[in-house]
């Protein structure tokens, strides 16, 4: 197989990497604030149970969660396995990221001083007024490079669907390796996850620079 | 300056650490010889698996712990990632690859020492029980599942790609029992396997035939690094002699998944 073909065929499975990527960002992005405002939630038992959640999403490999989503209703129940994989690795790539974006998003509207909250309530602001117009545009610009170091982490995460069977660019890399005895795929798939995260720094870089502007 | 200085002299530790790690490889590999360790996938059921006392066993294992035995060499099993073994077999982790491993004419390419054949390979497709599927001619428009780096892939990629082409969807399952977990839960109709694990696995568990058609026929064979001829022939004559003094034989007649048969040394 020449470098070309090897190439190309990787490249195809390059679709199904995105595919996992951008519904990923696209489910856990809110999904997180979701989970952000539950955890910070005042009610106790709200809170606790976040916590739980979260605690053990991040404390477990994601590719058991992933084997989890895929094959669990079928060892507990005896229901099907889904033919098409990108529903159950989507839905365990969202609430896997959702957890690590809902402690980012805390930690940025816990890094908001108390003194702001005040002074929006003797402005007159509601509190829902406070949340959206004064205190989550900064959120976003203090956390945007801890969210930049998570999306950068999925684009390599991505290889782990093939847990379940699912072919994206770098289980056809490996499939290439295997019959070709070649360790040249390996070298292909890193090229594209290290192009396809300077994609991904120098669009954050904008967005980061676009939201600068009191520099 | 400083930092540029910092920065070559760091990457230049890195080198020499990098240096050390592979000479250390190399000596306890070429010169000591007294440590043989057995590369195997540990999930290839009967060849080499985890056994019930949590210690690795199979035909294989138990072949190569009767050859090391011999040798009066000590005998060590590493468990190997299946899609990596031969880099894990260059990086000095393994000596040898000896799990029911396809010999492939690319690993002679790339420069690997090849054991003899020792098992004539043949795939079957493992069904549901009640399906409708009788031979590989009903597999047209069906959906099959396959496991990656296994010799079934190879030969639905190379002389069986006319029979693949028929399939409505070829799915490549990363482990034998995410293949037969993709059939149990109905996303495949039919897994194209070898015989043995087939077998293995439609003994252990109820609900599962194995269709009884050989596809395609390969050989199993021991892989070795370039250069390890020597050590190639050392195993190769204890096998033999282990074939000759009957115990060959006797750990044969355990697997009874394993068809004798198939196996080369005794049909000589």
């Amino acid at each position: 197989m020449t470098l070309l073909t090897m190439i190309v065929k990787m490249a195809e499975g390059l679709g199904k990497t995105c595919a996992i990527f951008f519904l990923t960002l696209l489910f856990s992005l809110p999904l997180g604030m979701v989970v952000a405002l539950l955890r910070m939630s005042k009610n106790r038992i709200v809170s606790g149970v976040t916590r739980l959640v979260i605690s053990v999403l991040r404390g477990t490999p994601l590719m058991l969660q992933l084997l989890a989503v895929t094959y669990g209703p079928y060892y507990l129940f005896g229901a099907g396995v889904a033919r098409n994989k990108l529903i159950p690795v989507v839905v365990a790539f969202a609430i896997n990221y959702a957890a690590y974006f809902a402690e980012i998003y805390r930690g940025g509207i816990e890094s908001i001083p108390v003194g702001q909250y005040e002074a929006a309530e003797v402005l007159g602001y509601t509190k829902l007024q406070t949340f959206v117009r004064i205190i989550l545009p900064q959120v976003i610009k203090r956390i945007l490079p801890s969210i930049t170091n998570e999306v950068v982490t999925l684009v390599k995460d991505t290889s782990m669907a093939f847990t379940v069977s699912y072919q994206e660019m770098f289980s056809i890399g490996k499939q290439i390796a295997n019959s070709e005895t070649s360790f040249t795929p390996f070298l292909v798939a890193g090229v594209f996850y290290y192009v396809f995260n300077g994609v991904v720094d120098f669009v954050m870089g904008r967005i980061e620079k676009r939201l600068n502007y009191y520099q | 300056m400083k930092r540029l200085f910092a920065f070559v002299l760091a990457l230049a530790m890195v080198c020499c650490l990098a240096a050390c790690g592979s000479k250390d490889n190399a000596s306890s590999v070429d010169e000591e010889k007294k440590t043989f360790i057995m590369g195997i996938d540990p999930e290839y059921p009967p060849f080499s698996y985890l056994g019930d006392d949590g210690q690795y066993t199979g035909f294989d294992v138990e072949v190569c712990a009767a050859a090391c035995e011999l040798l009066g060499w000590d005998f060590q099993v590493f468990a190997v990632n299946w899609d990596e073994k031969l880099i894990q077999l260059d990086a000095g982790e393994c000596d040898c690859v000896w799990s029911g491993m396809t010999i492939l004419d690319s690993m002679k390419e790339a420069g690997y020492v090849i054991s003899q054949p020792y098992y004539d390979n043949t795939q079957v497709l493992l069904v549901k029980e009640g399906s409708d599927i009788t031979s590989s001619a009903d597999l047209a428009g069906k959906r099959v599942a396959v496991m990656l780096g296994t010799s079934g892939e190879a030969m639905l990629a190379g002389d069986l790609a006319d029979l693949a082409a028929s399939f409505a969807d070829l799915m490549i399952c990363n482990s034998f029992l995410s293949c037969f977990t993709e059939l149990g839960g109905g996303s495949v109709d039919a897994v194209f396997v070898d015989l043995p694990v087939a077998a293995a696995y439609a003994a252990n568990n109820p609900g599962f035939t194995v269709i009884n058609e050989a596809l395609g026929a390969e050989q199993y064979g021991i892989a070795f690094r370039s250069g390890d001829k020597a050590l190639c022939d050392a195993i190769e004559g204890a096998v033999a002699e282990l074939v000759s003094n009957g115990t060959y034989a006797e750990i044969a007649a355990k697997y009874t998944d394993i068809s004798a048969d198939n196996l080369v040394f005794l049909n000589k």
